[in-house]
């Protein structure tokens, strides 16, 4: 009977044994913006991501604050965040699920929910790339995000609008944990 | 669930627990059974994933589909359903269309924004801080278009400062000849109009509130810095020309410091255009791309 109460405690444990966690490491987001007169791009390092992978599926989380993107005019980055309502909604908060077969290949699809501006949009199948660099893992992307998807009104500059696409680059630098 | 099956058992003579208990055979088949219960039951109570959770519905539908679940099975009390079951939150027996402002992705697997290490603070609203970028945006915009306005009176008055100005000829004889009254006017009216604007331009700059602890930098920084030159540019501008049209008007040859005024207005210009250069650069023109 011991040896019964053994193995019900051994299965019991097993679930908690195949989770893995990930955690960020070093980010880079960029956003790009594009005007008549000029581009301009504005980076935050500021990331903060944590993953989590279960029974064949994992679970990410990323958030950054808003007002830790620098373009490199404070004047830009304070209308940005007051164009994205920064202060009320101070984080942009990506949540992705993936399963955990896709963690291993060089390419894959990701479907992103993205809460930014007070709104939340999904994106269907971006496209990542995956490099490995010892045990750390590397992702690199981009996100297709336009104004119109947050529900934000362009920016004029000289009486002239930004382009409507605001795509972002990342590139996330992932570690396991544990 | 083990333990409910072992109750289940006992009603019916053929499963007598007692009678397993007693028989090595049923003792492996107990055993054997709560070695496949237990893992389910970790998963159905920890994750969130779909494909996890449909083993519940599918279970309680084998189980009263099952002969071996008779009446008397039928008047046990129902086995208390998960805390997220009985909210509708996220684990609904019948799936509905995703609403993923209530319940993103993961947004079940405990990750939080706290667990990643953002205090309180960092995520907490701040409306008095909004209103302010509000406020200082809309002041900028203002500052923004009244500064272009301006620059059409302030570069039409360099343009016709000429027909303002005295004309010295260089012959045997020096002669000198005042201007038309009519150019004098124009210039002066335009050079009115041009400090009315500025002035109103420079208090919706001045007037904006500032953020705290940010200080400018980058381009801002020179648009801002060029306020040294253009700003007493434009005090001293009409200062020179009021002087020199007054020596005019006597007769003389404009002289000392008067003389300047032209010298000071084109410096003026020209740090206002560099100072809306500023924050324009670097200049990509890209007009003929769509914008949408």
């Amino acid at each position: 009977m011991r040896f019964v109460v053994a193995l019900l405690l051994a299965a019991a444990c097993l679930p908690a044994r195949a989770q893995s966690q990930w955690v960020l490491a070093k980010s880079s987001l960029t956003w790009h913006i594009s005007h008549p007169v000029h581009t301009a791009q504005g980076t935050s390092h500021a990331a903060r991501g944590k993953g989590v992978c279960s029974q064949g599926e994992c679970d990410f989380l990323i958030a950054v604050p808003l007002n830790t993107f620098h373009s490199g005019d404070s004047n830009r980055d304070l209308h940005m965040l007051e164009i994205v309502r920064g202060a009320e909604y101070p984080m942009v908060v990506v949540r992705t699920e993936l399963p955990q077969a896709e963690l291993s290949q060089s390419t894959f699809d990701a479907n992103l929910t993205i809460q930014f501006a007070g709104q939340t949009a999904q994106y269907k199948d971006v496209p990542f790339q995956r490099m490995q660099h010892g045990k750390d893992v590397e992702i690199l992307g981009t996100i297709p995000a336009t104004c119109t998807d947050f529900r934000i009104t362009p920016p004029e500059f000289l009486m002239m609008p930004i382009k409507n696409e605001i795509p972002v680059t990342v590139d996330l630098s992932w570690e396991p944990v544990g | 669930m083990c333990h409910a099956d072992a109750n289940l058992v006992v009603r019916d003579p053929g499963r007598d627990i007692a009678g397993l208990s007693r028989n090595p055979a049923g003792r492996i088949v107990v055993a054997y059974a709560c070695l496949v219960a237990v893992p389910l039951l970790a998963f159905a109570q920890e994750s969130s994933h779909p494909a996890v959770i449909a083993i519940h519905p599918a279970a309680a539908a084998i189980s009263s589909s099952s002969s071996a679940v008779n009446e008397a099975a039928l008047d046990l009390p129902d086995a208390p359903l998960p805390a997220r079951e009985q909210n509708g939150g996220g684990q609904s027996q019948n799936p509905k269309p995703a609403q993923p402002q209530k319940t993103p992705p993961g947004a079940n697997s405990g990750l939080t924004l706290q667990g990643l290490g953002f205090s309180p603070s960092q995520t907490a609203a701040n409306a008095k801080l909004q209103a302010l970028l509000n406020k200082r945006t809309h002041m900028l915009q203002i500052h923004q278009k009244l500064g272009l306005i301006t620059l059409a009176p302030m570069v039409t008055t360099v343009l016709v400062s000429s027909g303002a100005k005295q004309k010295h000829s260089h012959t045997a004889v020096a002669t000198i000849t005042e201007p038309g009254s009519s150019g004098v006017d124009l210039h002066v009216a335009l050079g009115s109009l041009t400090a009315a604007l500025y002035g109103a331009t420079a208090y919706y700059a001045i007037a904006a509130p500032k953020v705290p602890g940010v200080k400018p930098r980058g381009a801002i920084r020179l648009h801002r810095d060029l306020t040294f030159i253009h700003a007493p540019g434009m005090v001293l501008t009409p200062i020179l020309g009021a002087m020199a049209l007054d020596q005019e008007n006597q007769g003389e040859k404009v002289h000392g410091i008067a003389s300047a005024h032209q010298y000071v207005a084109v410096t003026t210009l020209g740090a206002y255009v560099a100072a809306m250069v500023a924050v324009s650069w670097p200049i990509h023109l890209k007009f003929w791309e769509p914008n949408q």
